[in-house]
């Protein structure tokens, strides 16, 4: 059973979200040899640039047209040009996307043509421009990732004879994660196209040499040949179908489209290695049976400890539903799930989940830090599992936070944080049972002589039982 | 060491020719036998170029008015601005026993797309309702981002009303990021509204104490102001308000009863300065606490000004206390760091600044730069009548004062005024020019191509910047430190900021970890024997 809890309130206090731009920005770091430009004023482009490189500890180009208050009056065309005019020769980068902000918007510049202006004006018939209007009104930073994923999509998209490579689209998830799927993909001998793969881009090996624009990225011919594949396999089930690019290409051009979460937690992953063999007709492999068999028994070996936690999840739709799934297989179960983002098919893909068991859960959608604490607080949560925002939820409750998703800036490492696959989950797993311990520890012998020796009285007669989990 | 002119342009070539230009203009090599070096600074940021700078809102409601602790702080906007701006310049403030502190708390409107079609004036007003109803702050301040001002939303009327409605001040700031060119007019903006709304709201008429003094352009960040404010007060220092690190307005509103303003950050809060001088008859002394050379000088000029022995015997006292206790700590670190280079990016003062602390550790500055400053900080407040007003700073309204019929009162006759400007710099700043070495560079608005061309040309041993660009130097194999946020350090203010600092550097410099970047394999065989070929 689940509850669900509008929130009446105008302001929102402590966000849970970004802005559109922003999820914009992380798709085209993932395509080879990208530069972004945001249409807007600079403030955006350095507000997000900051936010992203404290997440990844990874330089951050992101450029801007800069526009000032005369752009607002005259329409910002001449900035964007001079803007592209500069970008072009300093960085020559293979491909372009330009994002556009809520002054763009505001104003009603007509992004396209001004691009396919640009274009004649210059020959450019080679280079791709990839458009994606990304108001910050427009929503989250989730939907500003999917949008710009499938823009990308179908502006290289070409018709392609068919060919055996399948499709993987990827969510917002880590370059570590990114890097696991890819490692599961070549043990399974599958020829793939892995988009957007900013494995490499947004968490690149030490080398002395400094590259302006990174070595990585889904190649640009791959891109274009996606329509050709045998198949989509697209990490997002809670993704509008106007925005996903996986659908795109199955209505185009005809590509099967799978839909599936993202694989964390066992029957998440079950699922994906399901698809991947259906699809391909390639059969499991041994050493990633064994990985199945080693997390089946690291969740043996924690389900005792495990059972005490009250989960509270908050992030991305996406992740929300894997951590939520993987926490209801392992006994965490969830008392609060919560999402910046409006995301009706979360709600719906959850609350199916939840009917399985005979538990509350009390669903936030659109939800800010101010409602997932007064919640988590009355649900009597002792964990908490989502982004670096939810330290609140540890400094003012107590409840300990297990850091995943985006942003990490109070700590070092968000882009090597490994969550996917057999492997990912039991370091996640463990991550979790590890923090349930921390606490427990913590408590466990002031809780005992609280229920032994409180007042002085050795051997409490009442017998009063204190849960040593429950304790702040 | 010295840079020459060729290398600058054999940098600069990169660019397309206007924009090689425009560039060179912003772009010095220091030669004290000139007159006079100009610098082009404070104007548009070129399109398409990677560039540090922010835009007004992050001036006014990210530097200026944030760090205001008892006030909550709306973003009338989209959510990001308000998310973006939210704790990331590490403000410090200590809650009083009001516990009015809202400094933790991102405050936002959050327009969705049917607000910005319809206007977003109700949901404001709505929004400031709850924040009184819930948090009950001695004030409101409402900051504008991009679409407000598009959209035409008539925020000092709402302010105006709410203002009306709660009693308690609610204050408007039109600081759409579109405005001026960079952050700085948002410091402008914020000035203002600082001034007229919160300056002299307060029932104080005169100087609570002896040697009462505001402490402006402080921030706090990482407890800075809080270490300044130690010694200060063991001299013998009221501080009555510090604008704006752990500031409220409750002090605030009192600022203009202090007998001297300090002014550290130039940049962010000349305005202010400058406007309580007219107003209020008080004058401003430009110091610096961040070194320990430079924190010695500024308590010594604090004391010529205010010209009373005791007070100059105290300053002695605790200066010799002080750099007793930390010089020999300094000098330890100073073996390791002697001799070494720095560049030396940030801001608007504290590019400066922080090239004292540098030279006490014996680091020499060999480029420094101001993201958004203007060329009264780099070339001192000398040139400020040769400024030409261009079109974006018209944009920005001037607050017109006069001097306050009921509070005005000079603090020291005109006479004393221009005696002691010959010994101090009061009412003045000379710049950051003036101190640089010769054959040192100074950039305006450095970008990420020209960080990484000047780092390979000069090769400095440290970088000293924000989180945006330390990145850069990091993948060179450059330590960076951070400037802005302090990498979740300090203080780095006055003596014991010193002595962090001094630690935090050195350590940098001294981790093993550099010493693992070339690979061994690349310097020697890892196995050494020979390759017998086959039948041999």
């Amino acid at each position: 059973m689940k509850r669900d809890k509008a929130n009446y309130r105008n302001v929102n206090e402590n966000p849970c979200n970004m802005c559109m731009p922003m999820g914009g920005i992380l798709p085209f770091k993932g395509v080879e040899q990208s530069m972004v430009i945001l249409h807007g004023s600079q403030g955006c482009a350095t507000y997000m640039r900051r936010h992203i490189a404290e997440h990844f500890n990874e330089p951050i180009d992101v450029a801007s047209s800069a526009l000032n208050e005369k752009g607002t009056v005259y329409g910002g065309e001449k900035n964007r040009k001079q803007g592209l005019d500069n970008l072009i020769k300093l960085y020559s980068p293979g491909i372009i996307g330009i994002l556009t902000t809520c002054l763009a918007e505001t104003i009603g510049e007509d992004i396209g043509r001004i691009t396919s202006d640009y274009r004649n004006e210059h020959e450019l018939h080679r280079l791709p421009i990839i458009t994606v209007p990304t108001p910050g009104y427009g929503g989250s930073h989730t939907e500003g990732y999917w949008l710009a994923a499938k823009q990308i999509v179908s502006g290289l998209a070409r018709q392609t004879p068919r060919h055996s490579k399948i499709n993987i689209i990827v969510p917002h998830i880590s370059p570590a994660d990114i890097r696991e799927i890819k490692r599961i993909l070549d043990r399974m001998d599958i020829d793939f196209t892995l988009f957007p793969d900013f494995s490499d881009t947004l968490d690149r090996p030490f080398s002395k040499t400094y590259k302006k624009i990174p070595n990585g990225g889904t190649r640009i011919a791959d891109i274009a040949a996606m329509p050709g594949a045998a198949a989509t396999v697209q990490i997002g089930i809670t993704i509008d179908d106007d925005l996903s690019p996986g659908r795109f290409l199955e209505r185009e051009f005809g590509v099967p489209l799978y839909n599936v979460p993202i694989p964390t937690g066992l029957e998440n992953m079950d699922l994906f290695m399901n698809v991947l063999t259906e699809i391909t007709g390639s059969c499991m492999p041994l050493s990633l049976e064994q990985e199945r068999g080693r997390l089946l028994d690291c969740m043996i070996d924690s389900h005792k400890y495990n059972f005490e936690g009250r989960s509270v999840i908050f992030g991305e739709p996406e992740l929300v539903y894997a951590v939520a799934k993987t926490c209801m297989e392992n006994g965490i179960f969830p008392v609060v799930a919560a999402t910046g983002s409006k995301n009706a098919k979360l709600a719906e893909l959850l609350t199916a989940e939840i009917d399985k068991y005979e538990r509350q859960v009390v669903l936030l959608m659109d939800s800010d830090f101010d409602q997932i604490r007064q919640n988590s607080t009355s649900a009597g949560a002792n964990i908490a599992i989502g982004h670096s925002d939810g330290r609140y939820l540890t400094e003012r409750e107590g409840i300990p936070l297990v850091r995943l998703g985006f942003p990490i800036h109070d700590r070092v490492g968000g882009q090597r944080v490994l969550s996917v696959g057999y492997l990912g989950t039991t370091m996640l797993l463990d991550r979790v049972t590890n923090t349930l311990l921390e606490n427990k520890y913590k408590n466990y012998r002031s809780s005992m002589y609280e229920q032994f020796y409180h007042n002085g009285h050795e051997n409490n007669i009442s017998g009063k039982i204190l849960l040593s989990g429950t304790e702040g | 060491m010295a840079v020459n002119e060729k290398d600058i342009d054999s940098i600069l070539e990169a660019y397309p020719a206007k924009v090689k230009r425009n560039r060179k203009k912003h772009i010095v090599i220091k030669d004290s036998s000139l007159a006079h070096q100009e610098i082009e600074a404070n104007t548009r940021t070129i399109p398409g170029i990677i560039t540090n700078r922010g835009c007004a809102y992050a001036g006014c409601k990210g530097v200026v008015l944030g760090p205001i602790k008892d006030i909550v702080h709306i973003t009338h906007g989209p959510v990001g601005c308000g998310y973006y701006s939210w704790l990331t310049r590490r403000n410090k403030a200590k809650t009083l026993e009001d516990g009015k502190n809202y400094l933790a708390y991102c405050v936002t409107t959050d327009m969705q797309e049917t607000d910005i079609v319809f206007g977003g004036e109700k949901k404001l007003a709505k929004v400031i309702d709850e924040v009184v109803e819930i948090f009950k702050p001695n004030g409101v301040t409402v900051s504008a981002t991009c679409p407000i001002g598009l959209i035409g939303d008539d925020i000092n009327a709402i302010a105006k009303a709410a203002q009306e409605k709660h009693g308690i001040p609610v204050m408007a700031f039109s600081c759409e990021g579109y405005k001026g060119v960079s952050q700085s007019a948002g410091h402008h903006i914020a000035n203002n509204g600082v001034l007229e709304w919160m300056v002299g709201k307060g029932e104080m008429t005169e100087a609570p104490a002896k040697y009462s003094i505001n402490m402006l352009g402080e921030y706090n960040i990482g407890g800075d102001s809080w270490e300044i404010e130690r010694f200060l007060k063991e001299i013998g220092y009221h501080i009555i308000a510090v604008a704006t690190g752990d500031g409220s307005y409750e002090n605030l509103k009192n600022t203009h009863v202090a007998d001297l303003n300090l002014v550290q950050c130039h940049r962010s809060i000349n305005y202010i300065a400058e406007m309580l001088e007219i107003k209020y008859g008080t004058p401003w002394l430009k110091v610096n606490f961040i070194g320990v050379e430079a924190t010695v000088k500024s308590l010594r000029d604090m004391a010529i000004y205010f010209g009373d022995p005791e007070l100059i015997q105290k300053t002695e006292d605790v200066i010799a206390r002080e750099v007793a206790r930390v010089e020999p700590i300094l000098n330890q670190y100073k073996k390791i760091c002697e001799g070494k280079t720095a560049f030396c990016f940030v801001g608007g003062s504290r590019g400066h600044h922080y090239q004292k602390l540098f030279a006490d550790l014996g680091i020499d500055t060999v480029l420094a730069g101001y993201e958004f400053a203007h060329r009264d900080d780099y070339e001192g407040r000398q040139v400020i009548p040769d400024i030409k007003p261009d079109a974006d700073s018209k944009n920005i309204p001037e607050l017109h004062v006069e001097s306050d019929k009921k509070l005005f009162k000079l603090k020291i006759s005109p006479e004393k005024a221009e005696e002691l400007k010959k010994k101090i710099p009061l009412s003045n700043y000379e710049g950051m020019n003036a101190e640089m070495k010769d054959g040192y560079l100074i950039v305006d608005d450095l970008n990420h191509f020209e960080t990484e061309r000047f780092v390979e040309l000069l090769k400095p041993d440290i970088f000293a910047s924000g989180i945006k660009d330390k990145f850069i130097p990091q993948k060179m194999g450059i330590p960076s430190k951070q400037i802005h946020s302090y990498d979740y350090s300090g203080p780095y203010a006055g003596f014991n900021g010193a002595v962090k600092f001094a630690e935090d550097v050195t350590a940098m410099f001294t981790t093993p970890t550099w010493n693992f970047m070339t690979p061994p394999w690349k310097y020697k065989p890892m196995l050494e024997g020979t390759v017998e070929e086959e039948g041999n």
